[in-house]
C-alpha cells in the first residue's frame, strides 16, 4: 500500500478503442493519482463511456496500454478478475441483481469473488448499506426500490469489496431529478473520504464541486483538462466553450457554433 | 344503391337496424341456441346405456382400482426422473448453444434438431430394446433406461426454452458480475442461470405436463408388474376382457390429469407472479 501511495492508480497511454470501423478513442493519455477525483465530461458520442469501461476493461483496448492498481490490464494474460476485485464500478442502470435481495447483492461477490465467511461478509454489507443510509433495507428486493434508491445499492454493492479505485458510468443519467441529490450526496462523502474516483457524468455541479480535476473529451481525445475552476468556469478551447453553453444554458444553445 | 349519398346512406343505416347495442343481444342469443343445439345434437347420437356399460362402468373401475396407487406411483417416479435429467441436461445444451465456442454450437444444435425431429416413440423403443444391446455395460433397470429415453427427448425441448431465458438476461446483470471480480463461469452459474430460470419457470412447467404424458410410451416396453405405470395397467385391463368397454382407459386418463391440471394452475401462478414482480 504505501508502495503504491505515489504510484498513479491509473495510467493509460495512449488508449484506441475502435467498434469495427468506427473509431471512438484516438489516443487518450490520462493518469489519476492516488485519493484523486476525476470527472470526465463531454457531448455523448464521445467516448468518455467507453474510456471508463477500458479502465476494467468491460471493453478492451484497441492499441495503448492501461495500467490500473500497478497491473498492465492491456496485457492478454492479465488476471483481469483479480484487477476488477479491486475496482468498484458502478452504471448508469444500476444493474443489481434482480434475482437477489439488498444484502445478498452486497454479499455475493464478497463470498464468491473473495471467499469471506458468510457473517464477515454480511457485516461489510451492512456496514456500507448504512453508509448510503439504506441500511434498513437489506431484505427488500431491488424492484421494491425507487431508482435513487437502487443506485445507491449498488454503490454499496462496490464499496462492500473494499476497492481502490471507483469507477461511476453516468450513475445520475437514470434517475428522477428529485432522487439525483441522494446519489450525489454518498458521492461525495466517498470522495471527501480519500476515494479515488474516476466518474463520467453530465453535473456540472457535481464536477465543479467535487472534481480535483475535470477532462473534457469530444471526438475520442482529450481537449482540455484541469482544476474545475479552470475547464468549467473559464473554458479555453471553443469545442469546451461551446458543450458548456449547451448544458449550462441549453434554451439558448443555438447560434454560437464556433468551429 | 350507388346513387345515395354518404348521408342519406348513414341515415338509412340508423333507421333500418336496429342500436349495437341491441344486436349484440341477439347474435348472443343466436349463439347460445347454437350452442344447445350442439349439446342436444351429441346428446342424441350417443346411447346413454351403453355409456354406463362401456365407459362409466363403475364395477370395471373397481377392478382396477387397487392396481392405480403403484402405477400412479411410477408414472410420477418416470417423470420426476426424467425430468431431472431432463432439465441438467437441457441447461447444459442451451449453455452450449449460447456459448462462445462454435464446436459447442454445433454439437448443441444437432442434439436439439435430432431429437426434437423424431418421434418420441421412436426413441423409447430404440433406448428400451436396442441400446442395451449394443452398450458394453448391463442396461437393466426400466427406470434407468425411462430416464434416459424421455429425458434425453424432452432435454431437446427444455433447451430450446432456456436458451431463450438465457438471452433475456439482460447484459448489465452480466456486466455487474464481471465489474466485481466474477469470473465467466462464476457469473454464469450465480447471476445468469438463476435470473433464466426464473424467466423460463412458466413455460417449463408446461414441459413437465408434456413429459408427464410422455410417460404413457414407456407401456410399449416390456414391463415387469411392480413397474406398470398408468397407461400400462389401462391396456391390460383393457384387453383382458373383464368387460366395461373403455372404461380403464377413462380411469387412468383421469389419473393423469391429477398430475397436469395442478402444474397448469402452478404454472399460470407462477406467469402472475412474474408479471407482477417485473412491473
Amino acid at each position: 500500500m504505501t508502495a503504491q501511495a505515489t504510484a498513479p492508480v491509473v495510467d493509460i497511454r495512449g488508449l484506441h478503442k475502435s467498434f469495427g470501423q468506427r473509431e471512438v478513442l484516438k489516443g487518450v493519455d490520462l493518469t489519476i493519482a492516488p485519493g484523486e477525483v476525476v470527472c470526465v465530461i463531454g457531448p455523448s458520442g464521445s467516448g468518455k463511456s467507453t474510456l471508463l469501461r477500458c479502465v476494467n476493461q468491460l471493453e478492451t483496448a484497441s492499441a495503448g496500454s492501461v495500467e490500473v492498481l500497478g497491473t498492465e490490464i492491456t496485457d492478454p494474460d492479465v488476471d483481469i478478475d483479480a484487477v476488477r476485485s479491486r475496482v468498484g464500478m458502478v452504471f448508469q442502470g444500476f444493474n443489481l441483481f434482480a434475482h437477489l435481495t439488498v444484502l445478498e447483492n452486497c454479499t455475493v461477490a464478497q463470498r464468491k469473488v473473495l471467499r469471506r465467511p458468510k457473517e464477515e461478509a454480511e457485516r461489510i454489507a451492512l456496514e456500507n448499506l448504512e453508509r448510503v443510509g439504506l441500511g434498513d433495507r437489506g431484505d427488500a428486493h431491488p424492484h421494491q426500490l425507487s431508482g435513487g434508491q437502487q443506485q445507491r445499492v449498488a454503490i454499496a454493492r462496490a464499496l462492500a469489496m473494499d476497492p481502490q479505485l471507483m469507477l461511476f458510468d453516468e450513475p445520475t443519467s437514470a434517475l428522477d431529478p428529485e432522487l439525483v441529490g441522494d446519489v450525489l450526496a454518498v458521492m461525495r462523502a466517498l470522495a471527501e473520504g480519500g476515494m479515488t474516483m474516476m466518474v463520467v457524468t453530465h453535473e456540472m455541479a457535481f464536477a465543479r464541486d467535487v472534481a480535483d480535476r475535470v477532462v473534457f473529451i469530444d471526438g475520442g481525445v482529450i481537449v482540455e483538462e484541469g482544476a474545475p475552476a479552470d475547464v468549467i468556469g473559464n473554458p479555453q478551447h471553443p469545442r469546451t466553450q461551446l458543450f458548456l453553453q449547451r448544458v449550462l444554458d441549453p434554451t439558448h444553445a443555438h447560434g454560437t457554433t464556433t468551429d | 344503391m350507388t346513387t345515395q349519398t354518404p348521408a342519406a346512406a348513414r341515415t338509412g343505416h340508423v333507421r333500418a337496424r336496429l342500436s349495437p347495442r341491441r344486436r349484440r343481444l341477439v347474435v348472443r342469443v343466436v349463439q347460445y341456441v347454437v350452442l344447445l343445439a350442439a349439446f342436444v345434437a351429441v346428446a342424441l347420437l350417443i346411447k346413454w346405456d351403453s355409456v354406463a356399460e362401456n365407459i362409466f362402468n363403475i364395477d370395471a373401475a373397481r377392478a382396477l382400482l387397487p392396481k392405480i396407487p403403484r402405477a400412479f406411483g411410477n408414472t410420477l417416479l418416470y417423470m420426476v426422473c426424467s425430468f431431472a435429467l431432463s432439465i441438467v441436461l437441457g441447461t447444459l445444451l442451451a449453455l452450449m448453444r449460447v456459448s462462445e465456442v462454435r464446436l459447442y454450437r454445433i454439437v448443441s444444435t444437432i442434439y436439439v434438431e435430432f431429437f426434437r425431429g423424431i418421434p418420441a416413440l421412436l426413441y423409447v423403443i430404440a433406448v428400451g430394446l436396442a441400446l442395451p444391446l449394443v452398450v458394453n455395460f448391463s442396461l437393466t433397470s426400466t427406470l434407468l433406461k425411462v430416464t434416459i429415453a424421455l429425458g434425453m427427448v424432452s432435454s431437446a425441448y427444455v433447451a430450446e426454452t432456456m436458451r431463450a431465458g438465457l438471452q433475456a438476461v439482460p447484459r448489465g446483470q452480466i456486466e455487474a458480475a464481471r465489474s466485481l471480480g466474477m469470473s465467466t463461469a462464476r457469473t454464469t452459474m450465480t447471476v445468469v442461470v438463476p435470473q433464466a430460470f426464473r424467466i423460463v419457470l412458466p413455460p417449463l412447467t408446461n414441459e413437465v405436463i408434456l413429459l408427464t404424458k410422455d410417460t404413457a410410451l414407456i407401456s410399449s416396453l416390456g414391463l415387469m408388474i411392480p413397474e406398470f405405470e398408468l397407461t400400462k395397467i389401462g391396456q391390460n385391463a383393457l384387453s383382458s376382457g373383464a368387460g366395461g368397454g373403455l372404461t380403464p382407459m377413462f380411469v387412468v386418463g383421469a389419473c393423469y390429469l391429477v398430475i397436469t391440471i395442478p402444474l397448469g394452475i402452478f404454472a399460470r401462478r407462477l406467469e402472475a407472479k412474474g408479471a407482477r414482480s417485473r412491473s
